[in-house]
Formats: C-alpha cells, structure tokens, sequence
C-alpha cells in the first residue's frame, strides 16, 4: 500500500512540512527518522531567528518565517520571544562592511541599526564592553524552543492521524513505477512523493536517486551552561571570533564558537572549543569564569557552496522533494520552509518567490547565491 | 537550636576537628574543621538549604556530591553543593530559591597543569584505592582523581566488619579499609593524589580534563596510556508523594552524616527497603540513637542477608514486607511517614495505611551506576536491571569497548565493596600483563572473583548480570568493529 507522502526526517523542517499539509487537508502522510524525532540540529541548535540577513533570499525567506513564529507560538503553544540580535564589533573594518550590510537589510524592510558600546550595556546588562567599538542590534530576531517547536507540532500531527516512525532508517529511495519505495532497516516504505529533509543525511540518501547535490557537513561545537535568573536578552555574537551566547527560555546560557574543521569528517568533542567559548566569553562576561559547563554537544551544519538552502522540487524527477543543506540556519527558517514545500506538494508556487531561487537546479545551471555572513 | 552531634557511640569515636565560624544566611555559625558545610549546618538544626523554582524546601538527599539537592550560594558563587565543600574560617553560606542570580565573585585565575601517567584512576573508592596501590606497587605512575575532599569513597561510613576472605579485609571494619588503603596512597611516591577535582571528560586531543571544585581553581590536563573509571553509583529516588521534602534521605546519606560525621540524621525514623543497606543503616541508626519505627518492604520477602535481618529484630524493630511508602507530610521537613499495604500486583490497597511519627525517612531502595564519564568518552554501556541501570560492556579484564580503558567496582554493575576491591584489582593486573609485569596474579584473582566469591548463592543475582556483560577478547573486537 502507497502513502501519498513520505518525508524522511523528523526535524523541525519535516514536521512543519507535514503541519502545513495537515492543516490544508492533505492526509496519508508518514515522517521517519533514523533516530527520534529532533534528534538531529533542531535539538541541537542555538535556537535563534533572524531576518537580517545579507543576501535578499534569505531576508524574504527569513522576514516570513519572523511573520510565522509568532502565530505558530500562538496555535502550538512554542515559546518565542522577540528578544534581537547583537553583533559585537571589535574592528573599525567590521563596522564598516555592518554599514553596508544595515542599509541593505533597512531597504528591505529589516530593522537592523549600528548602536554604540553604551547602548550595548544597556541591552545586555554585565557586559564588558572594553574591546567594543560598535555593534550592531537587530530587534525583530529573537529566540524560539526547539524543544517546543519539534514536540508541540509533533503532539498537533499525531492528534490529525500523521503517523510518525522513530528508529527507521532510509537506506535507498527508488523510482517504482509512477511512485518510490523507500528502502529501510524494517523494509520497503512505499509512497505517491517523498520529501527529504535529513540533514546531514541529505545528500547520501539524495545520491541513490541518482541526485547529486553539492552539500558538505562541517562539524560544530556547542555547550550550554547551568541556568540563572535572565541576565541579558539578545543572541549576541562576536563578529571577529565567530561565537555567540544566547540565554535560553529555561536559563540555561548556549555557546557555540567555530574551530578549525574538516568537511565531512566524524564531529568529536575537543578542548580547543572549550577553550575558545571560555576565552571570548568570559572576556565579555567575567561572572562566566564561575559558571560550570552542563553539557557539551557536536552537530554539522549541511553547508552548500553559497550556504544558502537547497528546497524544493527535484527539477526531472517529478513526486521528489528536498529541504536540506540549510547552512546553519534550518531552525529559524523551518515555518516559511513548511509551508513554501507544502505549496509545492500541493501543486501551487510558494508564496515567497524568492523560494524558488533555492531550486536544487541553480547549481547544476550555475546560479548561486552568494552570503557574506554566515553564523549564528 | 539544638544540637544533632553524636557524643557516644559503641563503635565510633569522632575526633572533631578546629572550631570554625562561618556565616548562614547572614547568622555566624559554627562547625569543625574537616566536615563539609551541609554536615556542620545539620548538626546546628538547619534542614533547608534551597528552595525549587516552585518554592518546594529542598534537603540533604545524597551527601556526596551526586544529587543536586544541597546546591547553595557560598561566597557568592551559586549552585556550589554544600555536602562535599569543606568548611572554614568566613565561608558566606547562603541558600537558593529558585533559579539563582549569576555569581558575584570570581575567584583567581585558573593555572593550569599538565600531567603525563602510565595510569588515570577515577574514583577513591575500594576499587579505585585498590587499583591504584596495585598498579603503583609495580612501578607504574598514577594520577588518582577524587571528587569528594577526603579519599576512601563509601569506605568512610561503613562501620560493619567486612565479610569474606581476608586478604580481601575480611573481618575489618570499612572506615578502617578506607583510612589503612589511603595511608598506603598517601605514603606512595608512585601515586599523585588530586582530591576535590572532577574529571569532566575525554577530549579528541587525547586528554582527560580535570578541575578542582572547590578551593584554588586549578584545571589538569592528564594524559595516560591506561585509564581505570571507578566512579561507583548515586542513591536511587522513590516515588511518594511528597519525597522531595527535607528529611527524606538517601541511606548512604545519612550513613555519612553519622558514621563519618558523628551527626543524628534524625531522632525517629523510617526505612525504605530491606535489602542489605537498609537493614545495616537501620542497625546504624539504633547505633546513633534514632528511634527506628520501621522498615517497609515492597516485596513478599526480606532483601538482604538473614544475619542482618536477624540483628535488627533482636532490637525490636519491625521489617514489614509488602508495605511501601504512600507519603510524608510535613511543612518545611518530614513531620509524619504513611506507608501502605500492597497487593500481589504492587498497588495499594486502601484502608490499610499506617502513620508513623518520623522526622527522617531513609530510602534503601537501590544505586543506580554512575557512568556519565565512561558515556562521554563513548564506552558501550548496556542496561542490566540486577546491575542496577547502564553499566559498560567489559572482557574478563575488566577493558570496555574502549580500548586501554577499564572499568571497576559499582559502575560496571551494583555488588557488594569486597566486589570492588577485586574488580579493581583484577583490572590492575591485567593492565600489568599487558605492560609485561605480571607476576601471576592476575588468573588468581580472576579464579577468586567468579569461581570463590560471586558462587555464594545471595549473589547469584549480581553473577548473573555480570555475566551478561562479559565478553571474551574475541566478542569485544566484534563489537568494537560494529562500533566503529
């Protein structure tokens, strides 16, 4: 018997795929995932949203899904807040390349600003702003649950008779006459169209289709602390180091930093990220010096070569669908990716045009998007 | 406020330390020099040391470091658990409510060493003392890294005479194993002793990072080509309602507070589980002169030995089987015990609850390994429910599934502490065979471990499990392929 629709992977991109499906009446849909669900980046992501961006996909892309968290919060219970972004700037050529990046961003309707050390401290209080020549805030960003966001849609689709399957693997996806059979570790899946949104695990299950699509995993680090009293708001990033820290809903500070890293290599825990997390923030935040580290994680970010996504129908093989090779970023886009797929499935064009510059096609036809800033 | 110090005692004699005043809570206090914060405060009254997010009373639960009952503010750093924090001249003691402020002090710079050993052991319990006097007997350098400020693990608060053979201390008190097997640590040049340091993982670089948790910030680098895990096992929790409020203890927590500390965890008491630890607190608590008023049993039968049982119904205590705890009351601390009769399936049966007037309940209802470190560093960890929860797969000399690493004692599966001294011995030996220093002794111990002493019949069950996660060289090569 044939779904109408499998989509492999269970992260936040899958089950918002599968919400707005529902929500429009399409029915007969299976989610799989090799692990469980979110057990992928949704869990183990910063958590932050954003529109500024700096390319004019990404802030379309971005500027809806900041529309649709709010009204997701709303109808599934996520906790959201729209607490901004702040990059510190520590180099005179920094600020000049942001002055550039916030008038992009205003002409778009992003309203990022340069502000000064000053104001920093008052947007995050206990900051030591010494190194601080400017910075950047941006104040529609703010801060989903990934938590929330994977379980409350997941608990919404099981309650609309979706059926989701934790521990199963896609080995192979196959044309089988006008549909596909989805190869697993407890046998053949059959459905009308498939959707893959595996993360890291895109491009291999991709090649069995015979699609090739330039995505590389990059392994990335992140800790979180123990949880305080809130202290400061904004997801705060150092522009010159490539590291950030954002105080989650439930206290807890997340610290991500960028080390030295191969493609495609097998992510292992290492001091040197331990020591560049403690290094740049405990600069920033001295009181950090006395704080323990709960947890330490790796994760890959599935990185294209313009570190924009790949989303959308696969062009010659009509009833497949991919959502991968988000660059970092597959969390805060997830509810505009959701429902600019489910238009797709549903036979309609996304409602953001700019969504269909991110066709898998544009590599093979050499029309690549290119991103100065990727992070976060 | 009155006094909970212990001054006579049949076994133990409590050779307190330098007075010392600290503030809690803004009031001077004073304890002796050599107890932790939580130790000197209970003995003074106190029972509340931080209040949940909810506003729920928190206690001492673990006394060992495990738990996160006891985590206090102290000289204004938050979240310090106050059960393994040595107390001295001008501590700031204050308790939390809810999430805390984020700290007000920093203390030092962090300096920094790096260590190279033939050998790491984590943990001073039995296994890890016994592992570290072997291996070091023969010559090899090794780091042993305590978390608790005192070495000896649960050594310190046993204060029955060990059973079994005695060249495995058979006939020693436990408190006296521990003090004998640190003094030979201590007066080993081969041993280099870090106490009140945590190891907090293994890193790709091919370290163990170790840091000091209490005192001078110090972060160690160590390096070994061997590494023996012997971080034991925490207190199990028991659902009641209620079981968070203070005076509801772990058995090996108020074992601590007096054997170690010659502190009355309570005037009258309930325990919770009849297997071999709670029938030896019971006798301990009689010992310390609390009121024991009962022991429940969930099950139709005693757990532990019939000599045990048998001392504690000489004393007039009752051991009730298929009874459990349905609830405590009380407002800042357990006030009043309410245990009921179960039926055949484990539920409770209305209309037969009993109230004991207690300020104490004592859970003895089972350890649970504690394998967070062997996790982290990727050792294959399977759950065994006679071993008490995820304990790591080994070969018969005690390697894991990670290759120059090896388990011992209470984390590859809850036993008794002769279990550990020879597992921690056995897998001291097999390191030195690999070394090339065997001098025999390794087949003896492994022939004296499964063929000698896990043949008695009450530990069958523990035999059992630990075979379950033995695997031969072969096997494990298997399995570290599959792994891979």
């Amino acid at each position: 018997m044939a779904r109408r629709l499998i989509i492999v992977g269970a992260g936040v991109t899958g089950l918002m795929t599968a919400k707005f499906l529902v929500d429009r009446g399409f029915s007969d849909i299976l989610v799989i995932d090799r692990k469980y669900p979110g057990s992928g980046g949704s869990f183990r992501c910063a958590t932050g949203v954003r529109a500024s961006f700096t390319s004019r996909e990404h802030i379309k892309v971005m500027l809806r899904a900041v529309d649709l968290w709010p009204k997701l919060s709303k109808e599934l219970g996520i906790k959201y807040s729209r607490d901004g972004y702040l990059w510190l700037l520590t180099r005179d050529r920094d600020v000049e390349f942001f002055r550039e990046a916030v008038k992009f961003q205003n002409s778009l309707g992003v309203p990022t600003r340069l502000v000064t050390p000053e104001e920093v401290r008052e947007l995050a209080p206990t900051i030591n702003t010494s190194s601080v020549v400017a910075a950047v805030y941006d104040p529609i960003a703010g801060k989903a649950s990934c938590f929330d966001s994977v379980t409350n849609t997941l608990t919404h689709l099981l309650a609309r008779g979706v059926e989701v399957k934790w521990g199963v693997e896609a080995r192979k996806i196959a044309r089988e006459g006008r549909g596909f059979v989805v190869e697993t570790n407890i046998g053949s899946l059959r459905a009308d169209s498939v959707l893959v949104a595996a993360g890291d695990g895109s491009r291999r299950l991709l090649e069995t289709l015979g699609v090739d699509l330039p995505i590389r995993n990059l392994p990335k680090h992140a800790l979180v602390t123990e949880a305080f009293r809130p202290v400061f708001k904004p997801l705060i990033i150092d522009w010159a180091t490539s590291s950030y820290i954002v105080q989650l809903f439930n206290g807890n500070f997340y610290i991500g930093a960028d080390i030295p890293e191969v493609y495609d290599t097998v992510a292992k825990v290492k001091l040197e990220f331990l020591r560049k997390a403690a290094r740049v923030w405990t600069s920033y935040f001295p009181w950090l010096r006395e704080v323990y580290v709960l947890r330490y994680w790796t994760g890959y970010y599935d990185m294209t070569p313009d570190h924009h996504p790949v989303i959308g129908p696969v062009e010659g093989l009509e009833g497949v669908y991919v959502a991968a090779g988000f660059s970092g970023h597959g969390f805060m886009m997830s509810p505009a990716v959701g429902e600019a797929l489910a238009s797709y499935i549903l036979g309609e064009r996304p409602l953001v045009p700019e969504f269909e510059r991110l066709s898998p096609g544009r590599f093979a036809r050499g029309e690549l998007i290119k991103e100065i800033a990727v992070f976060g | 406020m009155r006094g909970y110090r212990i001054e006579e005692h049949p076994i133990l004699k409590f050779r307190r330390g330098r007075v010392v005043k600290f503030r809690f809570n803004g009031v001077e206090v004073e304890g002796y020099e050599g107890e932790s914060v939580l130790a000197s405060l209970y003995a003074l009254g106190y029972r509340v040391f931080s209040y949940s997010k909810t506003g729920r009373p928190r206690g001492a639960f673990c006394m060992i470091g495990k738990c996160s009952s006891c985590l206090a503010r102290v000289n204004g750093v938050p979240n310090t658990r106050i059960c393994i924090e040595p107390v001295r001249d001008g501590l700031v003691v204050e308790t939390q409510s809810g999430l805390p402020e984020i700290p007000s002090e920093t203390h030092g710079d962090v300096s920094e060493e790096e260590i190279e050993a033939d050998a790491v052991v984590v943990g001073s319990g039995p296994a890890g003392l016994q592992a570290a006097l072997t291996l070091a007997g023969h010559g090899l350098k090794v780091v042993l890294v305590e978390e608790h400020f005192k070495l000896g693990g649960q050594l310190v608060k046993q204060t029955h005479r060990f059973f079994g053979d005695t060249a495995y201390y058979g006939g020693v008190r436990g408190f006296r194993i521990g003090e004998l097997l640190a003094e030979k640590v201590r007066a080993s040049s081969n041993i280099k002793v870090l106490t009140s340091t945590r190891v907090y993982g293994f890193f790709a670089e091919g370290y163990l990072g170790a840091a000091t948790v209490t005192g001078e910030p110090r972060h160690y680098l160590i390096k070994s080509k061997y590494t023996i895990v012997a971080t034991g096992a925490s207190e199990r929790l028991a659902l009641f309602e209620n079981n968070d409020l203070p005076g509801v203890m772990g058995a090996g927590g108020a074992q601590t507070l007096m054997n170690e500390y010659g502190i009355r965890p309570g005037d009258r008491a309930v325990v919770v589980g009849s297997g071999n630890v709670g029938l030896i607190v019971a006798y301990q608590l009689l010992q310390a002169g609390v009121d024991v008023k009962a022991i429940l049993e969930l099950r139709d039968e005693i757990g532990g030995w019939f000599v045990h049982a048998a001392k504690i119904r000489r004393h007039g205590v009752p051991i009730k089987t298929r009874r459990t705890l349905l609830r405590v009351e009380g407002h800042d601390r357990v006030e009043k015990a309410v245990s009921v009769a179960v039926d055949g399936g484990y539920n409770p049966i209305p209309g037969t609850e009993e109230a004991y007037d207690v300020d104490l309940v004592l859970l003895a209802v089972g350890l649970q390994p504690s394998y967070a470190l062997l996790g982290q560093m990727g050792a294959v960890v399977k759950h065994v429910p006679e071993l008490g929860g995820l304990v790591p797969v080994r070969t018969w000399s005690m390697e894991t599934s990670i290759p120059g690493v090896y388990v011992a004692g209470d984390l590859s599966g809850v036993e008794e502490a002769t279990a550990a001294f020879l597992e921690g011995e056995l897998a001291a030996r097999s390191i030195l065979e690999k070394e090339g220093l065997a001098d025999g002794g390794r087949a003896e111990v492994l022939h004296y471990l499964w063929n000698v002493y896990r043949m008695s019949p009450v530990l069958e069950r523990a035999r059992r499990g630990k075979l379950s996660v033995t695997l031969s060289e072969g096997e494990m090569e298997e399995l570290r392929r599959g792994a891979g």
